[in-house]
């Protein structure tokens, strides 16, 4: 048996012949060259995709989960963390140690008790990231914000201590 | 004005060591020299640039962007970096061929410029008569370099890189050859500036009279430049780097400076051939008002203008079309590019022909003046015309007409005759008749 293959027909022809996919293909990379040059829309398949990252930061997207932060009342700059350990058992990973301490103090003119949080360990080379301590956390103080530079020189550098959950890790910011 | 009054100051002060002939003859020539190999070097860095960056915005990308505003000391850093790199020669090669085969490409890329005709007066370094004879034989010098770079490397991939790039030139070379004819029928002169000079007489560009010529002088031109889609001998997808796959550091860049100035002569010669040269509508009004160096110079700027025009569709052809199969390459040169070659001369003649037998006939006036190229009347010019768009349609037809055949002896076509089925196992598929 011959395979059969169809004939041209007369329109197939003349674009073979005027070799009309060649410059729709030429129009195509100008029209691109152009875009870029003029900086169109990048969505639309115009413009230029490339992020410059260290110079211009990029935006991640909206339910992105990143680096870990303990929050702060904002009026006393004291930790929002009553140290319930409910992060710790919702995490799915174990990667969070919750160290509490008891303080006394005065309540109604009685010396009381109270736990406070003493030491908070986050070991973000084992989290995954799910924002389930984060969901647990009953006075939103843990949470798991927008930055993305978790890389260390060492294994160590993985694991967060209070210090650095309520500070923020120093970074070096590029401006060139 | 003031700003090129340092020329005329400097020839007053050079008669005071030398005399006018000295200068007229020596001193001139060498500063044109050295300002015309300082300009091509740095346009050739900048084509490297300008490519990176526009195969960069054709893929949606940046390019280089890090080193100095928008990249642009990329071609030097990219220079200091091949110059301190290590020189490294294989064991096995053959030492002295090796060394020398960059120098070849360089050399026979750059003396080529000798004769290009940047600008009108002192923008051109040697007006010789037989120019373009001079270009392109220099011009295929190159491709002796490539043969021996891929021959001395004592690596396949080279070698098979080297000659593919011989079999191409060979079949490039004379299509090459045969689609300047055309355009030197009217010019009537092999000089560079006098072809320029002919159609700024005429006050046409060739390009109007010859589309097929500067269609064929432009493929084959690329061919002949190893650029894609044409670059076979140096497919990085086939053949490592190809003919200089064993190369490094400045041996290498000096390979990488020829394949760029190749493409800047090339672009050259068909500017000045084909798109008019230095010559602009109204330029040369300044030149009668006295204005003679700014006139230079902005020819100068139009000529570097209209190159780059042309290196810029270098660019653009090839991040755009994938790269030929080794046959269909070879189709294209000789199944199509030398007989509409042939074709195109033919046309040509007869078209010249058909004009200068209608000068004067029945009062109809073809043809103005004869002496400085081929001068035509308004008449004369619309035949042209005519006659060089017939000739795109009749090459074409013509071509494809007598290539039509030509497919049965083709891979595809036996490929269709191939049976598939009705074979018994265990036997190889054979062709039908």
């Amino acid at each position: 048996m011959q395979v059969k293959t169809p004939k041209p027909t007369l329109i197939q022809k003349l674009k073979r012949f005027f070799m009309i996919d060649l410059i729709r293909g030429l129009g195509l990379t100008l029209k691109y060259n152009w875009g870029a040059i003029f900086d169109k829309d990048a969505v639309a398949g115009k413009g230029i995709y490339t992020e410059q990252y260290p110079k211009v930061r990029p935006d991640v997207a909206p339910r992105f989960h990143g680096a870990p932060r303990l929050n702060m009342d904002p009026e006393t700059h004291d930790t929002l963390c009553i140290a319930c350990n409910l992060c710790a058992i919702a995490c799915p990973e174990d990667c969070i140690d919750v160290l509490a301490m008891d303080v006394e103090i005065i309540v109604a003119g009685k010396p009381r008790k109270k736990k406070v949080l003493d030491e908070f360990i986050f070991d973000t080379s084992r989290c995954m990231f799910c924002a389930l301590c984060q969901e647990a956390c009953p006075t939103s103080c843990l949470e798991l914000t927008q930055d993305f530079e978790l890389a260390t020189y060492s294994r160590a550098g993985f694991v967060w201590n209070r210090e650095m959950l309520e500070q923020g890790r120093e970074t070096v910011k590029y401006t060139s | 004005m003031l700003l090129l009054a340092p020329v005329n100051i400097l020839n007053d002060l050079l008669l005071k060591v030398f005399s006018q002939e000295t200068i007229n003859f020596v001193v001139w020539p060498l500063i044109q020299i050295g300002l015309v190999v300082t300009l091509v070097a740095l346009w050739v860095a900048y084509a490297t640039y300008l490519e990176r960056k526009i195969s960069a915005f054709m893929q949606a990308r940046l390019g280089p962007m890090r080193v100095g505003p928008w990249g642009l000391l990329q071609p030097i850093a990219d220079g200091l970096k091949l110059l301190v790199k290590e020189d490294f020669i294989p064991d096995k090669a053959d030492r002295w061929i090796f060394f020398f085969a960059p120098y070849i490409a360089v050399a026979s890329a750059f003396i080529v410029f000798s004769v290009v005709p940047f600008g009108p007066d002192w923008a051109v370094i040697a007006d010789v008569n037989i120019g373009l004879l001079l270009v392109l034989a220099v011009s295929s010098v190159g491709v002796l370099a490539l043969i021996l770079a891929g021959w001395s490397s004592n690596s396949k991939y080279a070698l098979l890189g080297g000659l593919r790039s011989s079999a191409q030139m060979v079949s490039y070379e004379v299509a090459m050859g045969l689609a300047l004819i055309g355009a030197l029928m009217f010019a009537r002169t092999l000089s560079l500036s006098g072809i320029v000079a002919a159609q700024g007489s005429d006050s046409v560009w060739y390009i109007i009279y010859q589309p097929v010529g500067f269609l064929l002088f432009l493929i084959s031109g690329i061919a002949e430049n190893n650029r894609a889609p044409f670059d076979l001998p140096e497919a990085e997808s086939e053949l490592v780097a190809g003919f200089h796959t064993e190369y490094s550091g400045m041996r290498w860049s000096l390979f990488f400076m020829a394949e760029y100035a190749a493409m800047v002569v090339v672009a050259a010669v068909a500017t000045t051939l084909y798109l008019g040269g230095w010559y602009f509508p109204g330029l040369n009004r300044l030149d009668v008002a006295g204005y003679h160096n700014l006139y230079v110079t902005l020819s100068l700027l139009v000529f570097l203008i209209k190159a780059s025009l042309i290196l810029y569709f270098y660019f653009w052809l090839r991040w755009t079309l994938p790269r030929f199969r080794y046959d269909q390459l070879m189709d294209i040169g000789w199944k199509w590019l030398i007989p509409s070659a042939l074709i195109n001369i033919a046309l040509s003649a007869l078209a010249i022909f058909i004009v200068q037998a209608l000068d004067g006939w029945k009062g109809i006036k073809t043809i103005e003046m004869i002496d400085q190229g081929l001068n035509l009347t308004a008449t004369g010019k619309v035949i042209m015309v005519v006659f060089g768009l017939l000739g795109l349609v009749i090459t074409g037809l013509l071509l494809s007409r007598i290539n039509w055949r030509g497919r049965d002896f083709n891979l595809k076509s036996q490929r269709r005759n191939i049976r598939l089925v009705d074979l018994p196992k265990g036997k190889p598929a054979v062709p039908v008749n």
